[in-house]
C-alpha cells in the first residue's frame, strides 16, 4: 500500500503540493488528473524519492521514503516509467532492462537476459533487443522503458505522463500494453492526460488543482453528473480536453 | 652517415631513457585517469564538504607550475619522513597534476548528462557507486574522451620535466648524451621522433576509445 499523508512540497517559496492525502491499495489503478503545473508529476517524484518532502509523510508498504533504509525498500517495491523515457543511451534495449535486475536483484546474467527477452517479446520488440535507444522510435523507447520497470517485478508501477511525448499511433501501442498490465492486476499510479483511457483502466481517479487534491473518487463516480462533474473545476477541465 | 655515427654509441642508453619515459607515462596516465574520475565524482557530489575538498585539489594543482609541484614532492616528502625513489615521486606528481586536469574534462562531460537518465538509475535502486561507474562515467566519457586525450598528451610531454629530479628518462638521458657528445642537434632530433611516436600512439588510442564509446550514437 502506498500512503501519502498531508504531503507538502515547496520549491523555494512556491508551494507545489499542499496537504495531499492519497492511498493506493494493491490491485488498484489510480489515475492522477490535473492541469499542467498542478503537481501531478511532483507527487510521483515524491513517492519514488526523487524529490524530498517539505512536510507530511509517504510510506510504501510501510517504508517511510524520507528515511534512507525506507527509501531503499520503497524503491525496491516500486518502479517508474518516465515521460521522456530516460533510457541509458549507452546500453542496448536489453542492457537497459537487465542492468538493475543484475546489479540490484543480483540475478544471474543469463536469467536476467532471458526475462528481459521475454518482456521485449511481450511488447513486440524481440527484434530490437540489441538496438541502442538512438536507433528506436519514441514509442519503441517507451516500451523498452516499461520493460525496464517491469523487469524489477515491482508491486507498484508509477507512470509519469508516459505517452505525452508520443504521437497518437505510438500512444496507442503503449496504452495497449498498459491496459494488459491493468487487466493482469498490476497496481499502477498513472499520471496522464489520456482521459478516455484512464476512464477505461482506472479504479479511481484523483484530481489535483494547484497542488491540492480536490477530488478522489471511484472512476464511475468521477464521471457521473452528481459526482466529479458536479465540481465546476472538473467539468471545465474535462470539457476543455474534449474540445482538443 | 654523420648522424648515425653520432647517435649509434648512445642508442642503447637513449632507449633505456625512452623505456623509463614510457613506464612513467603509462603509470601516470592510469593514475591521472583514476584520480580524475574520482575527483570528478566528488565535484558532482551533493555533499558540500566532499565537493569543496575536490575543488581545492583541482584549483591548487591546475594553478601551480608542474616544476614547482615536482620539487615540492621531491624535496618535501623526505621532510615528512616519506622516502620514495625519484621515479616513484615523479609518477605520483604527474598523476596528481594530470588528475586535476582530467577531473575537469570528465566533470564537463558529466554536466552534459540528461538528469532524467540519472533519475531512472536512482529509482531502479542502483547504488551511488554503481550509478557512477555504470551510467555516469561511460556517458560522460563519450564527450570527455577527446579533450582528455589532449590532457594525457600534455602529460606525456610534461614527463620530460622529471629529468630535473635525477630521473634519467628520455630527456634526462638526452641531456647527458648531448653534454658528452657536444652534438645537441642530433640528440634532440632523436627525441623529437620518439616523443612524437609516443603521443601519436596516444592519439590513436584516444580515437579508438572515442569510436568505441560512441558506437551507439551511429545509425538510427
Amino acid at each position: 500500500m502506498i500512503v501519502a499523508e498531508n504531503v507538502e512540497k515547496r520549491f523555494g517559496d512556491m508551494p507545489v503540493l499542499k496537504r495531499v492525502n492519497l492511498t493506493v491499495a494493491p490491485g488498484e489503478v489510480v489515475t492522477i488528473l490535473g492541469a499542467s503545473g498542478s503537481g501531478k508529476s511532483t507527487l510521483i517524484r515524491c513517492i519514488n524519492g526523487l524529490e524530498q518532502l517539505s512536510g507530511g509523510r509517504i510510506t510504501v508498504d510501510g517504508h517511510d521514503v524520507s528515511t534512507k533504509a525506507g527509501l531503499v525498500a520503497a524503491r525496491r517495491a516500486s518502479a517508474t516509467v518516465f515521460q521522456l523515457f530516460n533510457l541509458y543511451p549507452h546500453m542496448t534495449a536489453l542492457g537497459n532492462i537487465t542492468l538493475a535486475p543484475i546489479e540490484v536483484l543480483k540475478l544471474p546474467k543469463a536469467e536476467a537476459e532471458a526475462r528481459g527477452r521475454a518482456l521485449l517479446e511481450r511488447v513486440g520488440l524481440s527484434a530490437h533487443a540489441d538496438a541502442y535507444p538512438q536507433q528506436l522510435s519514441g514509442g519503441q523507447r517507451q516500451r523498452v522503458g516499461i520493460c525496464r520497470a517491469l523487469a524489477m517485478q515491482p508491486r507498484y508501477l508509477l507512470l509519469d505522463e508516459v505517452t505525452s511525448a508520443l504521437d497518437p499511433e505510438m500512444t496507442g501501442d503503449v496504452l495497449r500494453i498498459l491496459a494488459e498490465l491493468a487487466a493482469d492486476g498490476t497496481t499502477m499510479v498513472f499520471v496522464t492526460h489520456e482521459i478516455e483511457f484512464a476512464r477505461h483502466i482506472s479504479s479511481r481517479i484523483v484530481f489535483l488543482e494547484q497542488g491540492e487534491l480536490i477530488v478522489d473518487l471511484p472512476t464511475a463516480d468521477f464521471f457521473a453528473e452528481e459526482g466529479g462533474l458536479a465540481v465546476p473545476r472538473i467539468r471545465q477541465f474535462l470539457s476543455k480536453l474534449k474540445k482538443d | 652517415m654523420r648522424f648515425w655515427r653520432v647517435i649509434e654509441p648512445y642508442i642503447g642508453f637513449l632507449l633505456q631513457g625512452f623505456a623509463l619515459t614510457v613506464a612513467a607515462c603509462l603509470l601516470a596516465v592510469i593514475g591521472a585517469v583514476l584520480l580524475g574520475a574520482l575527483t570528478a565524482s566528488m565535484r558532482s557530489s551533493g555533499n558540500r564538504l566532499v565537493r569543496g575538498i575536490a575543488n581545492v585539489y583541482g584549483d591548487v594543482f591546475r594553478n601551480v607550475p608542474f616544476l614547482v609541484q615536482l620539487f615540492f614532492f621531491f624535496y618535501g616528502l623526505p621532510e615528512l619522513g616519506i622516502y620514495i625513489g625519484a621515479f616513484e615521486t615523479g609518477v605520483i606528481a604527474l598523476s596528481i597534476a594530470g588528475g586535476a586536469f582530467v577531473s575537469d574534462v570528465i566533470l564537463s562531460g558529466i554536466l552534459t548528462i540528461d538528469p532524467g537518465v540519472i533519475d531512472a538509475a536512482k529509482v531502479s535502486g542502483l547504488s551511488r557507486v554503481k550509478i557512477f561507474t555504470r551510467i555516469v562515467l561511460p556517458i560522460a566519457l563519450r564527450v570527455s574522451v577527446r579533450p582528455m586525450g589532449s590532457v594525457l598528451i600534455n602529460l606525456i610531454l610534461t614527463s620530460s620535466i622529471l629529468s630535473t629530479i635525477t630521473v634519467n628518462e628520455l630527456t634526462g638521458a638526452a641531456k647527458i648524451v648531448a653534454a658528452t657528445t657536444f652534438k645537441p642537434f642530433e640528440v634532440y632530433a632523436v627525441l623529437l621522433v620518439l616523443y612524437a611516436a609516443l603521443t601519436t600512439l596516444m592519439s590513436f588510442a584516444i580515437s579508438a576509445a572515442h569510436r568505441r564509446l560512441n558506437r551507439f550514437m551511429t545509425g538510427g
